[in-house]
């Protein structure tokens, strides 16, 4: 299963996965030390020196692809992946072989929310790592060749794509539950959108959203604070301070709507969003112990259990919280024959009513529970974890003991508050509903003639 | 991370080399000295039951949860004629109701139920040559999924009626990673042209058409057939030490007896000697790929071949600082991506991927000949002193990150193991990427990647391309 909206789902379900007390830590589930420069630079680290490795994670909360201006979609891709193509003296090759010869890994990426580094180093290298990663953020060539070599990748990523269904549905999904907002575009570009991204275009937007008043650095592994201290200076104090605009919150578009792109294949590929619900709402983890019964456990789940185990109508099939910083949605992502879609549609509709109208079980609860508690650990097993699952609390915005009132919180769910919960927000009735394939038999379907935001 | 993508690439796909021996073993002794004093990736411990099940240990105490994982020594490869996937559709079949040591039946389902309830996650995969099945819990709880797993090996007993609805399940798999695809229907024909006459030339998830007939007792007679605990390695990787594991091992996989199993042999593929190109135009394609898949030797055939051809592949296909990507991307800018993968896990032959993507407006024929006149630069001309130097110590380095992880030593190990290496192979690899010749990488360039001399099993050309539609 891939595609852009499934990617998003990891990411998400990284942080609402999971937790359990380590037997190593005395504070808590992880033992996070807020490191403060003599700049004002801060991070989270943990310290473990039992790998000689070095994980960072770093972001810039509200820089990411929403920000792209229609005519340039991509344009936060491109930033993302021109970063690491030259700084300073040195060129793109020159760059890409001081990384490579010193086994540092280096590399950017950019969501519809946010902008995101990633530097990972053996203990032995970390000078030269840090050094080129100052670099990169100070210094970057956008050198013309680079620019248009990142292009060009981009233009065959998208074209590649156009072969596959899940791809289609995500930016469907994208288009239509999103429809009107920013989130809506293509934050990969468009064929021809990316070919109006200009060099000048590129060092525009690093100096206007990379600051350092919407940084969170996050640090995991073989480096001390006293030593953290330092890098951050070294690395980031130089950014400026940045301004970035407002953006509207946004609800589901289209509710109720069927929207079909049809694709001459064996199986439907099909993509559900309905209203879902934000970490800042008190009824949070409720949410996530409910959904947990209903799809995103996938073996056990309800969705799984009735669909795929019961009937053999799918391979997979999961419900999931897809939560950006303007938008609260519940997602359902599935495939099936395309003879079986009608059926599917209305055992997923079932699904939902029979956790509004009847209460869940005592078992499904402990059962919820106790995953969601106990498997945090499953997401601390390396330096690069640690740091990743850091960095995505300090971008929500979430303080540093949060595992731990995390906790209590799971633990306080319960099945009334949760049917309770079930009746205000599930609502089939509200589902947008994205089909790419050749269904049989499904009459009120609005037919999408083109992708929207590829060509 | 190259050491640790070679060895799971093979999970997927599937590889193979049946001719000579091409480069003697001069090279292997290291200057270190002996195995005892270097130091090891993984420091695994390893033990055999007195039933022959292998079990290997890899502490880390990082966080406190388990990876525990029982890979089979079989897999796709070693279906019956005809009936393709039933490895795999048996693989499903496991999770549907299984005896379980010194506890209760398990209901179709309670396995992965009983995992996530301990705050665990489980699965499994297959590939040509090996099966596997996984769960990562918190540590207090290996003893369960020991005895969950161990039920399994020999007291599966999924009701008739889970069996129909899993078959439907498989089929949509397929439809899910195949047929919905043209890019997965293209990797399929062109490895089952690359493989005549051998089983890597099946895909792994089956033919449509026999996955429809799999029944019940062809998915029995394949589990009976081949599931023992001598046909099994135990790998746990976590917070645990050797000696519980193996206190644990004993006391609960050691109640199941040996069985007799089968050899895993094979049908090879004859002598060929015509150069043949694969074609799949389709509308759905707006990007055409131009890939050549050559036959090489995988590790357990040759190591010192199949060391040579890591090298190789760090040399001509590792990143943008690489040979093709340098050549066909940056400075001739005729590709958008250009790059070579080998894996040396496989049983028998592996395989050489040589793969770009080209720009718009270039011949395919024109990018093809970049990509093979790159190989014929390095026979003719050799490898650079400072380029072999620098592709090793970074080969070395990576494996430093293999061991910052729960899942990916037993990963690197169980598969490594099920493929015929030994422990040291695994351990020591850092040494003996060290003591890789110039010479041998041209050498094993020269003997299974040369255009102008092709092999007892030529490469396959695959071309995927687009087609306008309405055209027939």
């Amino acid at each position: 299963m891939r595609g852009l909206l499934y990617l998003a789902f990891i990411a998400l379900l990284f942080i609402a996965a999971p937790a359990q007390a380590f037997a190593q830590t005395k504070n808590g589930v992880l033992d996070i030390q807020e490191v403060t420069s003599e700049k004002g630079m801060t991070a989270w680290l943990v310290e473990d020196h039992s790998v000689p490795v070095i994980a960072m994670k770093f972001g810039w909360r509200g820089a990411g692809a929403a920000l792209d201006p229609v005519d340039k979609q991509g344009l936060a891709r491109m930033l993302s992946n021109t970063l690491d193509e030259g700084a300073g003296a040195l060129d793109s090759q020159a760059f890409q072989k001081a990384l490579r010869d010193d086994v540092i890994s280096l590399g950017f990426s950019a969501s519809r929310d946010d902008f995101t580094g990633a530097l990972k180093t053996l203990t032995k290298n970390k000078e030269r790592a840090f050094e080129l990663t100052a670099l990169a953020l100070s210094k970057p060539r956008f050198d013309k060749d680079a620019v248009e070599r990142m292009r060009q990748s981009n233009q065959s990523r998208i074209r590649s794509s156009l072969s596959d269904p899940d791809w289609m549905a995500a930016r469907l999904v994208n288009d239509k539950a999103f429809e009107g907002h920013p989130y809506a575009l293509n934050s990969g570009g468009t064929l021809s959108s990316l070919e109006r991204i200009q060099p000048a275009d590129l060092k525009k937007l690093h100096q206007a959203t990379l600051g350092r008043n919407n940084l969170s650095v996050a640090v995991a592994g073989d480096i001390t604070a006293e030593e953290l201290r330092d890098v951050l200076d070294q690395v980031f104090a130089h950014l400026p301070e940045v301004q970035l605009p407002e953006m509207k919150d946004l609800g589901v578009q289209n509710e109720g709507k069927v929207f079909l792109y049809r694709r001459d294949i064996p199986q439907s590929v099909i993509e559900i969003m309905q209203p879902g619900i934000g970490r800042d709402d008190p009824r949070f983890h409720t949410a996530q112990v409910m959904n947990f019964v209903l799809g995103s456990s996938g073996f056990g789940s309800r969705l799984t259990r009735e669909i795929r185990e019961k009937r053999g109508l799918t391979y997979g099939i999961y419900s999931n919280f897809y939560e950006l910083t303007h938008f609260k949605g519940l997602a359902v992502s599935t495939s099936t024959a395309n003879k079986n879609v009608g059926e599917m549609l209305s055992l997923i509709k079932g699904e939902f009513n029979r956790m509004v109208n009847t209460p869940i079980s005592a078992d499904e609860l402990k059962d919820a529970q106790s995953y969601l508690i106990g498997s945090l650990p499953l997401s601390l097993t390396s330096s690069d974890k640690i740091a990743g699952l850091m960095n995505s609390l300090q971008l929500e915005g979430l303080p540093i003991d949060y595992l731990d009132q995390r906790k209590k919180a799971i633990e306080a769910t319960n099945i009334q508050d949760i049917q309770t919960l079930a009746k205000a927000l599930l609502a089939p009735e509200k589902f947008v509903t994205i089909i790419v394939g050749a269904p049989e038999g499904l009459d009120d379907a609005v037919t999408v003639k083109s992708l929207p935001h590829v060509e | 991370m190259a050491f640790l993508v070679a060895f799971l690439v093979a999970c997927l796909a599937s590889g193979a080399y049946a001719g000579p021996s091409t480069i003697k073993n001069e090279q292997a002794a290291t200057p270190e000295g002996t195995a005892q004093e270097r130091d090891k990736v993984f420091n695994a411990e390893s033990f055999m039951l007195d039933n022959g099940m292998e079990v290997v240990v890899i502490e880390n105490h990082r966080a406190p949860v388990v990876t525990h994982m029982v890979w089979y020594k079989f897999g796709a490869a070693d279906e019956p004629a005809g009936k393709s996937g039933i490895a795999h559709f048996l693989e499903h079949l496991m999770f549907k109701g299984s005896a379980q040591i010194g506890g209760r039946d398990l209901k179709p389902g309670e396995f992965s139920e009983i995992v996530r309830s301990m705050g665990g996650n489980d699965n499994a995969f297959t590939g040509q040559d090996y099966i596997s099945y996984f769960q990562s819990v918190p540590s207090e709880h290996l003893e369960t999924v020991m005895r969950m797993e161990a039920g399994r090996i020999n007291g599966l007993k999924p009701p008739a009626d889970e069996v129909l609805s899993e078959r439907k399940v498989i089929l949509e798999e397929r439809k899910q990673r195949t047929d919905n695809d043209p890019r997965g229907q293209f990797g399929e024909q062109l490895a089952a042209v690359a493989f005549i006459n051998h089983p890597y030339g099946i895909p792994v998830i089956g033919w449509k058409h026999e996955m429809d007939a799999l029944s019940y007792d062809d998915a029995k007679a394949f589990y009976d057939r081949w599931y023992a605990p001598n046909n099994a390695i135990l790998v746990v990787s976590g917070d645990v030490t050797p000696g519980r594991v193996f206190d644990l091992a004993i006391r609960i996989y050691g109640q199941l007896p040996r069985e007799d199993v089968p050899e895993r042999h094979r049908t090879r593929s004859p002598v060929l000697n015509s150069h043949t190109s694969v074609a799949l135009e389709h509308p759905a394609i707006r990007e055409p790929v131009v890939q050549s898949l050559f036959r090489v030797p995988s590790a357990r055939q040759n190591r010192q071949d199949s060391l040579a051809l890591e090298v190789l592949e760090e040399i001509l296909g590792g990143g943008p600082t690489s040979r093709l990507y340098k050549s066909l991307v940056v400075d001739r800018k005729i590709a958008s991506n250009a790059g070579m993968v080998y894996s040396p896990a496989a049983w028998d032959d592996s395989s050489v991927w040589i793969y770009a993507t080209p720009l718009e407006g270039q011949t395919l024929d024109t990018v093809q000949k970049a990509l093979m006149d790159e190989l014929r630069k390095l026979i003719k001309d050799g490898v650079g002193k400072h380029e072999l130097r620098d592709a090793k110590a970074r080969m070395q380095d990576e494996a430093i990150y293999a061991r910052d992880s729960l899942t990916g030593p037993a990963m690197v190990i169980g598969a490594g193991l099920a493929t015929g290496r030994s422990l040291d192979d695994i351990e020591y690899w850092p040494y003996d990427i060290g003591a890789v010749s110039a010479e041998q990488v041209v050498a094993v360039a020269s003997m299974f990647l040369n255009p102008d001399k092709p092999t007892d099993h030529p490469p396959v050309s695959g071309y995927l391309l687009p087609k306008a539609e309405g055209e027939k």
